[in-house]
């Protein structure tokens, strides 16, 4: 007399389908409408970024960290650079330093506003897209005015940046950080606090902070369950310490502590913070300075090894950097956040309808560039 | 030469040791200036010579004064209470203050200690990284644990032989260590006892050979399709 069960079907969503953020199959096991099983297949943008890096030379690497997560390429460079001068232990200008916290920050609003359109778009809301991509635009024609990419910049290198902030940098981002700050609030009229977001989100695919842990998701997927764990603030690196701002976590305002609606929140919330820390770091950034100053002749660091984790916009992304001494990483791990946060999909969406699905593996923000590696 | 240019020359040393260039740049005859001068290397090389040897031994006392006080870095306090709870796992000559090299045959029951004891408490498992340690030597595979109860951190290393390679699996204790030892198993060939569901994660199934070891060769072809060369090394 077991459990009476009707018949399963098994369905394939994607790789090519819109709502999986990339070439991301998943086979989903279904009895109705209700989900019993899923089971990700990843790897169809897999191109081997660690041999390739056992190939190049520490310079090389760059752009190739630029290609994996490419919504937030600056903060991947960013990770590495702090790896890489970590273990060369180099010591960069101030100057750098402010530049790079204020183009990581720049990065992770742009990111937080790819996130949160692309989840509207998952759920049924069109309109909220176009006005974060609108924004978003104005982020990325400061990126294009520094250092000509749009996208993929390559901007940060081994103990410097490649070009200085043009003339009229620091205006540009105050008059955009003027245009921004009041536009969240527009956000959270249309889409955050809307009903019928609210009803497709709350409640739905909690993710609990113990379960989080364990599968190591991290960064605001990790904060949307309420554990208050940022690594700008826990493990400083740069120059961050010096900066006021508060890491917001998840509280199940509207629902369930650790729901989609929770994740998408904090990233809201996450996108004030960071025009806080711009606005400090654009007041105190040094006037001049030479921003090739402290570059290495030759990349060649001494043989040891390094792990060195930073905050990007979608958690903890660490570098295992071994080297032995010669020009070229003898080799180089990336731990990405992207491919924890997918792995726990299953865990949290079992049991729920198709549709929520789709809601909880948009609000988990992944990026496959990063996944498959 | 006379004994008069000689007192020149030791006098234009002295003065130059001292700092000032200007007696030995001032000799008027360029023989015995550039004498001076040879005299000068030599007299600054038997100075570096005397001076280094008691600054060496002053050096290598006060580290050894430093070391007996230094308070032991997380890692070895872990190596610590390992060794104690799972005597013979701790391999305490290649275990350092960076990281802990434990022998394979313990590790499942050492990571659930690390995750659960009150002093440990490693819920997170952060980095999963394999390492092939040169095509003649093992594999290797190293673990960043991390803690976010004491915010602590550390790194474990755990070798295993080149042409059989077994660690047993930690998945059950960590979540995500049924992805990251996919991957692993994956790129290196590295079989983790135990595991679930051990399979190829980021490259096909039918893919052949073990793409980050350093004696990898590239198939041929797959699926009739040719699979271009890794181009070489950058020189």
């Amino acid at each position: 007399m077991g459990v009476v069960q009707g018949d399963q079907m098994v369905l394939n969503i994607g790789p090519q389908h819109p709502s999986t953020h990339g070439v991301l199959r998943l086979k989903v096991v279904t009895d109705g409408e209700i989900v019993s099983d899923i089971t990700p297949i990843i790897g169809y943008l897999h191109r081997c970024f660690e041999k390739h890096c056992e190939n190049s030379t520490y310079e090389q690497v760059i752009p190739y960290t630029d290609r994996c997560d490419y919504i937030a390429s600056m903060n991947n460079n960013f990770g590495y650079v702090v790896a890489m001068e970590e273990l060369m232990e180099i010591k960069v200008p101030e100057r750098v330093e402010y530049i790079r916290v204020i183009m990581a920050e720049l990065n992770r609003i742009a990111s937080h506003l790819l996130a949160l359109g692309t989840y509207g778009l998952d759920v049924g809301a069109f309109t909220p897209f176009l006005y974060m991509f609108r924004d978003r635009e104005r982020i990325l024609d400061i990126f294009e005015l520094t250092c000509g990419a749009r996208l993929l910049y390559n901007y940060m290198w081994v103990g410097g940046v490649s070009h200085d902030l043009p003339v009229g940098f620091v205006e540009t981002v105050y008059n955009f950080l003027d245009y921004f700050e009041p536009k969240v609030q527009e956000y959270n009229d249309i889409l955050t606090f809307n009903k019928i977001f609210i009803e497709r989100t709350a409640d739905v695919g909690v993710l609990l902070p113990e379960v989080a842990i364990s599968f190591g998701v991290s960064g605001p997927n990790l904060r949307g369950s309420g554990v208050k764990w940022d690594i700008r603030k826990d493990e400083p690196y740069s120059i961050y310490e010096r900066f006021d701002f508060d890491v917001p976590v998840g509280q199940g305002l509207v629902g369930t502590m650790g729901d989609c609606w929770d994740r998408f929140y904090v990233r809201v919330l996450e996108m004030i913070e960071s025009t806080k820390i711009l606005r400090q770091a654009l007041k105190d950034i040094p006037a001049n300075g030479d921003v090739h100053q402290a570059l290495p002749k030759k990349i060649r660091p001494p043989k040891g090894s390094i792990y060195r984790r930073t905050e990007s916009p979608r958690g903890d992304l660490g570098y295992y950097i071994i080297s032995d001494g010669s020009p070229q990483p003898y080799r180089l791990k990336m731990r990405s956040p992207a491919f924890t946060a997918l792995s726990v999909l299953n865990e949290i969406s079992r049991g729920w309808m198709l549709s929520d699905v789709i809601a909880v593996l948009g609000s988990l923000d992944i990026v496959l560039g990063e996944i498959d590696r | 030469m006379t004994d008069n240019q000689e007192q020149l020359i030791q006098e234009a040393v002295e003065k130059a040791l001292q700092g000032d260039m200007d007696a030995v740049n001032n000799i008027e005859d360029r023989v015995t200036r550039s004498k001076a001068k040879a005299a000068l290397v030599k007299a600054k090389r038997e100075a570096a010579k005397t001076s280094a040897e008691p600054s060496s031994e002053d050096k290598s006392e006060e580290s050894a004064t430093e070391s007996k006080p230094a308070p032991l870095s997380l890692n070895q306090k872990i190596a610590g209470i390992i060794a104690s709870q799972f005597p013979g796992t701790v391999d305490e000559e290649s275990s350092s203050e960076t990281h802990i090299q434990l022998q394979p045959a313990k590790w499942f029951d050492v990571a659930q200690y690390l995750r659960d004891d009150p002093a440990c408490l490693f819920d997170s498992l952060q980095c999963v990284t394999g390492v092939d340690l040169g095509e003649e030597s093992e594999l290797e595979v190293r673990y960043n644990l991390h803690s976010m109860t004491h915010r602590h951190a550390v790194e474990i290393r755990i070798a295993c032989a080149r042409n059989n390679p077994k660690v047993p699996s930690v998945e059950t204790v960590w979540h995500i260590g049924d992805w990251f030892e996919r991957e692993t198993y994956d790129m290196f060939g590295i079989e983790f006892e135990g595991h679930r569901d051990l399979r190829r994660i980021l490259l096909p199934d039918d893919w052949e050979g073990w793409p980050l070891r350093k004696d990898y060769e590239v198939q041929e072809t797959y699926h009739g399709i040719v699979v271009p060369k890794v181009k070489e090394g950058w020189e």
